[in-house]
């Protein structure tokens, strides 16, 4: 699946992961084989409960995981090269200048005792060979890309004389010091306030724009994820479990867990006594997962078999998909008709019990 | 480390010599018949009566390292024997003594002193030709030996022993400060002590101490004046050494910094002419300071270097093993005994005293501080180089039963209980003995042996380990503190004169509410009355059969528990040919110690 | 921010009051020795304590002698005369003062530079050898006696009394000013010995303080960011070493009052054995001169470590 969408490029693929950590109480299995791709210009948005290994896989990209002795199997291909096998000097090159990360909060992201402009700098100068004045230059001009205002004053102060939102900013300017190619963004607005919020999406969005840059876009909230993500990859317990546009993932999702996301949002324009669903149970442990389907225990749909058959991601689409379309894959045991018209209930207002009422018994998958 | 100094068995007897000086001749037996000096074995090793005082090589600087620090060094106040190595060698008395002897000579005086047959005039003459060292120059004369004595009385001045020995001269008792009318100089050369009670031998005797030496009045007047006098600060010698100074005289700073040195230079105005002391070194210097443990080792291994003072314990053993030729011991350094309170308490009764004695493992305690080279097992009051020693039984002491076994004889104990009225042989009363001991060390280990004594006997004790200058000063020199047991008391003789070793500690008018040395509290009319007419014997031979007999009769009262005559051991290092002053616990002395 | 160190001074100088006071009520009105006793020597009559109490002054009354005490120190910087040597307190500390300097910070330095790189070291290379080698030997240094080890020092390497005649030997020791080289050699041994104890102390806590910052976001950041190890560990180090200046500065201060164990061992004239000595010969002056002092380098090396820190972490700063 390594082809071009739209004409833009695929960025990074990550093919098969599996990061395992060994722990006190037993092997954690952190990811447990994923696959996904990030194209230049587009965002990525991967969605799931803390626990689910989404900031894992991305910390791991950037070879972050390595100091804590975890075992890391399949390929993660960045411009032709693996990153997996790169050694620590080459990735480190690598970091912060071709592919960036920026974090949850920005207050312990920073450095505490050092001026931000400083941090700028470091950033600068760590891949560039810059004089120290002209990449205080940059910092600047970087400060007021992001929005900053008064930037040349600003430069000079320090993490905690910021505010939450101009913090984020920083942030995201010091990440782009060095005009990435992929940025990854672990939860970056989580921490802010919902006004704020709006105002670093847009700022990402526009900076994308100016930049053509790929985002890979980490969340557990799916409204988030709406406004910025053109694909978006549902996680669960260290697996994915769905990956499809944006719009089909909130058109036409397939996959019971996403399903239970979807209807755990509050909307404003749902009629007043229509209950929110949760998915009941907890998240299970990664050092004894379920049984062949991670999410068979939480499932309201969920038949006997499931506990023994591992769902492989399969496509739910008749035939190729368009040509600007990513496809359409679901990791699920349930026939593709089935989950269509689960769907189609729980999208008229049913829970999943009445759901499951209407839909009547039926097969397996073939 | 630092204890209140017992003041130096120092000074100097004018035993034999003054008695019979007073009739005109000189007599200068080796040692004392009656002081038994040389029975005390000294181990083999060199002690102050075998060194030689000639024959040494001029030339050199010691070095002379010392823990403690020097308690005054003002001639008017010097009292310890501390301060003791630095005033002998630069001031010179009316009387001194050489290293070996208990016995004076005429220092600044020229001859012995002339007592009048009324015992109340005490006449001594001058040598002449004698100078004040530098800013001063001039030659000494009997107007600065008077202002020596008379400053005694100045309180800025404030001298310990003023009243005890020239209390008697007449105006002395009112004397601040200026002239007193008992002391009179007719000439240049000759002063006259004129006293109002027959005590001219005591007083004799008396101008051994350094109060004596001479200090010109203009000079040290305006530092008298000061609260306190600082005359010690600006000092002039007549000795043959002198603390380094400055033009203008100043000591401090130079020859003296507080804590740190001492340095002693020749006197350049001394002449060797005028007096009897070889002194063969050139420089003597004085470092104050460090531990024990460090200055023994760096004595031993050293070359021309000494400590002068009491070396740790651990340091004496290893002299004795390893640097057999280095090390020196001196008997008669004063004694240790137990003091209990005669007047309250279970040991005010006689039988309980003695009983404590007989039970008392005397030679355990003796190992506890180092056995045989440092102390003798102790049996009566008055101490080896004291003149009646022999007299008052020698080593063995009195033949009483329970003296005879210093090993302790529970025997004996029980009897002495039973006669106390406890028929059980053990104590029966309710009261609980305090017992405030030393916390140094080996005295505190003495202590404990004398604790689990007071328990075999029957006793339950509240024991307490404290400073020596808390345990004098805040517990057993108070009666009003009626401690029962002090086992760690320690007494010297200001000078080898019997009177000095057995009036303060057992007179029952010595007693005072502070600073009492009477520890025990002994009030025995009889005694006391013994005492009174032995002060003024001044036969000689009399005078020590009289106190000899006042020993037996405490060692029949059992007034207080002895347990050792002290012998001081002191190093030095190996190029260095020390001799120690016997009436100074044997510390060497730098006016006749030499290098190799 | 001068306010406020304006501020804590006036509150050190009536600490500073208060400590006098309470040295005072210590030494006087629960006297463990009389000084005009002692003075006295042995068997003094009552008359002759009297005088020499009325010539030191110690019989007026308490609160006299007190005010008397406090006025002279604190407008005429007199802080009275020693009893024994009758020369002045002031003079005798600013002998004594050079010597316990140089002892404290060359210390400092010492155990500064050994204490940091070794808990860094151990930190980065958590449970290597290396590791447990320096941890445990910091856990004996630190249990053994300072005086204990002084003596084996001296055993060992004196030049008069030791195996290895190396360094100079106890009581070697001269101003800087007189023979620079002696100073400097004669003081190896004691400066090794005192830092001993706080290296050992200072490597554990910046072993411990370094781990934790390690495990800090701002260090994955860096990292991301791709700077160099090295640089990485800076961040850390950065982080961790504020506790640990504040530390430093209190035990220089505190140690600037007196090493006393140290300089009676190896015999170097400083404050801290005056302070000892006046204390067994009961010299008033000399205690509270000593005292005074040990408060002051106390009370200014808490208000220099105050505003090093707001220097250090901008975010506790004063506005």
């Amino acid at each position: 699946m390594t082809q071009a969408l739209g004409g833009s490029d695929v960025v990074l693929r990550v093919e098969d992961l599996r990061v395992e950590f060994p722990s006190e109480d037993g092997v954690v299995h952190a990811v447990d084989g994923i696959t996904y791709e990030v194209h230049s210009g587009r965002t990525l948005g991967i969605v799931g409960e803390s626990g689910s290994g989404k900031t894992v896989s991305s910390l791991t990209t950037l070879g972050l995981t390595r100091r804590q002795g975890a075992r890391v199997s399949g390929r993660i291909l960045f411009e032709g090269q693996d990153l997996l096998t790169l050694p620590e000097e080459r990735l480190r090159a690598i970091r912060g200048n071709e592919i960036a990360m920026i974090f949850q909060d920005p207050l312990s992201s920073l450095h505490p005792l050092y001026r931000v402009g400083a941090q700028l700098v470091e950033a600068v100068c760590a891949h560039r060979d810059v004089s120290r004045a002209k990449a205080r230059e940059h910092a600047i001009e970087l400060l007021d890309l992001v929005g900053i205002p008064d930037p040349a004053r600003r430069v000079d102060a320090y993490p905690h004389e910021f505010s939450g939102g101009m913090r984020q900013r920083a942030m995201i300017a010091m990440a782009l010091a060095n005009e990435p190619k992929l940025l990854i963004a672990d939860e970056p607005t989580t921490a802010l306030d919902v006004t704020v919020q709006a105002q670093i999406l847009a700022l990402m969005e526009r900076l994308q724009r100016e930049l053509g840059m790929a985002i890979v876009f980490i969340t557990h909230d799916l409204g988030v994820v709406a406004e910025m993500a053109d694909e978006i990859a549902v996680m669960y317990a260290g697996r994915i479990v769905e990956t499809a546009s944006a719009a089909r993932v909130f058109a036409a999702p397939e996959h019971p867990y996403t399903w239970g996301l979807l209807k755990s949002i509050p909307r404003l324009d749902a009629p007043r006594e229509q209950e929110l669903v949760p998915i009941p149970g907890a998240p299970p442990s990664l050092i004894r997962p379920p049984s062949g389907c991670h999410f068979h225990p939480r499932c309201p749909y969920a038949q006997p078999d499931h506990a023994r058959v591992d769902p492989a991601l399969a496509s739910s689409l008749e035939g190729e998909p368009a040509a600007d379309e990513p496809g359409h894959l679901v990791a699920c045991l349930l026939h593709a008709d089935v989950r269509r018209r689960l769907w189609r209930q729980l999208a008229a207002g049913d829970t999943p019990e009445q759901a499951l009422v209407a839909v009547g018994p039926f097969q397996e998958s073939a | 480390m630092r204890s209140i100094r017992v003041p130096a068995a120092t000074a100097l007897a004018m035993t034999l010599v003054l008695a019979l000086a007073a009739c005109g001749s000189s007599s200068s037996g080796s040692g004392n018949s009656g002081s038994g000096a040389s029975a005390v074995s000294t181990g083999g090793f060199q002690s102050p009566t075998t060194q030689a005082l000639t024959g040494g090589k001029r030339g050199g600087t010691l070095v002379v390292l010392n823990e403690s620090d020097f308690e005054s060094l003002d001639p008017g106040v010097a009292y310890y024997n501390v301060d003791y190595e630095v005033v002998f060698a630069t001031q010179r008395p009316l009387y001194s003594q050489e290293p070996n002897s208990v016995e004076p000579s005429p220092d600044m005086a020229s001859g012995a002193p002339e007592v009048s047959s009324d015992e109340k005039t005490v006449t001594v003459h001058l040598r002449e030709g004698v100078h004040f060292s530098p800013p001063v120059n001039r030659e000494v004369t009997s107007e600065d030996v008077a202002y020596a004595i008379e400053r005694g009385a100045n309180e800025n001045v404030a001298n310990p022993y003023f009243q005890s020995y020239f209390g008697s001269v007449e105006g002395a008792e009112k004397a601040s400060g200026g002239p007193i009318k008992g002391i009179e100089t007719p000439n240049k050369h000759t002063i006259v002590l004129h006293l109002s009670e027959p005590k001219a031998q005591l007083v004799a005797h008396a101008l051994v101490l350094p109060l004596t030496a001479a200090v010109p009045r203009e000079y040290a007047q305006r530092f008298d004046k000061n609260k306190p006098s600082d005359y010690a600060n600006y000092q002039v010698a007549t000795g043959p050494y002198m603390l380094e100074n400055d033009a203008a005289g100043k000591v401090l700073g130079t020859g003296y910094i507080p804590g740190k040195s001492a340095t002693l230079v020749r006197n350049p105005n001394w002449s060797p002419k005028t007096d009897f002391r070889p002194a063969y070194l050139n420089e003597i210097d004085i470092k104050l300071g460090g531990t024990k443990a460090v200055i023994g080792r760096q004595v031993l291994e050293g070359t021309n270097v000494v400590e002068n003072e009491l070396p740790a314990q651990s340091i004496v053993k290893l002299a004795a093993e390893r640097y057999k030729s280095q090390l020196e011991i001196s008997p008669g350094a004063g004694t240790h005994y137990i003091a209990v309170n005669n007047k309250v308490g279970p040991f005010s009764n006689v039988d309980v005293r003695k009983a404590l004695w007989a039970a008392l493992d005397r030679t355990a305690m003796n190992k506890a501080r180092g056995g045989a080279l440092v102390a003798d097992v102790m049996t009566h009051f008055l101490y080896p180089t004291i003149p009646g020693f022999n007299q008052a039984g020698g080593l063995a002491g009195l033949k009483v039963d329970y003296n005879e076994h210093p090993e302790g004889d529970a025997a004996v104990a029980e009897k002495y209980m039973k006669l106390a009225g406890y028929p059980s042989g053990k104590y029966t009363g309710g009261h609980t003995l305090v017992v405030v001991g030393d916390r140094g060390n080996p005295l505190e280990q003495d202590a404990e042996i004398v604790n689990q004594t007071l328990k075999s006997l029957g006793f339950t004790t509240k024991f307490t380990l404290v400073e020596p200058n808390v345990m004098y000063g805040k517990y057993c020199g108070v009666p009003k503190e009626e401690i029962d047991v002090c086992p760690s008391v320690a007494w010297g003789a200001d000078f080898p004169d019997p009177q000095t070793v057995l009036d303060n500690t057992f007179n029952g008018k010595s007693i005072v509410s502070t600073g009492n040395n009477n520890w025990g509290q002994t009030n025995d009319p009889k005694i006391n009355a013994a005492m009174t007419a032995a002060e003024t014997i001044n036969d000689q031979a009399a005078r020590e059969a009289a106190w000899a007999k006042i020993d037996d009769e405490l060692v029949q009262d059992a007034a207080a528990i002895p347990f050792d005559w002290d012998k001081q051991a002191n190093i030095e290092g190996s190029a260095v040919r020390g001799v120690g002053d016997l009436w100074d616990s044997g510390e060497w002395d730098y006016n006749y110690s030499s290098l190799k | 921010m001068t306010a406020y160190i304006v501020r804590r001074v006036l509150w050190g100088i009536a600490l500073l009051v208060i400590v006098c006071a309470l040295t005072f009520v210590l030494f006087r009105v629960f006297p463990t020795a009389n000084p005009a006793q002692l003075r006295a020597g042995r068997s003094p009559q009552p008359k002759v304590i009297h005088e020499i109490e009325r010539v030191l002054g110690l019989n007026k009354s308490l609160s006299t002698q007190f005010f008397d005490y406090v006025k002279n120190v604190f407008l005429h910087f007199n802080l009275g005369y020693s009893y024994y040597s009758d020369e002045s307190v002031r003079s005798l500390i600013s002998e004594r003062l050079p010597a316990t300097i140089s002892l404290t910070l060359g210390a400092g330095v010492l155990w500064i530079v050994g204490g940091l790189g070794v808990g860094i070291l151990s930190a980065l290379r958590r449970h290597s050898l290396l590791d447990r080698l320096a941890m445990g030997g910091a856990l004996v240094l630190v249990s053994a006696p300072e005086f204990w080890l002084g003596l084996i020092a001296l055993f060992l390497f004196a030049q008069d009394i030791g195996q290895w005649r190396i360094f100079p030997g106890a009581g070697s020791y001269v101003g800087i000013t007189s023979d620079p080289w002696q100073w400097f050699t004669s003081m190896i041994m004691p400066w090794f010995v005192l830092a001993s104890g706080s290296a050992a102390v200072f490597a554990r806590l910046m072993r411990g303080s370094l781990i934790e910052t390690m495990g800090e976001d701002y260090i994955r950041t860096a990292r991301a960011k791709g700077l160099a190890e090295r640089r990485v560990v800076r961040h850390g180090v950065r982080s961790a070493i504020n506790p640990i200046v504040t530390l430093f500065g209190l035990e220089i201060g505190t140690l600037l009052g007196g090493t006393v164990l140290i300089e009676t061992v190896f015999n170097i004239p400083g404050v801290g054995r005056l302070a000892y000595d006046s204390i067994t010969t009961a010299d008033f002056s000399v205690i509270q001169g000593t005292v005074l002092l040990a408060a002051m380098f106390i009370i200014v090396a808490n208000i220099v470590v105050d505003i090093a820190y707001a220097y250090l972490d901008p975010r506790v700063r004063y506005s």
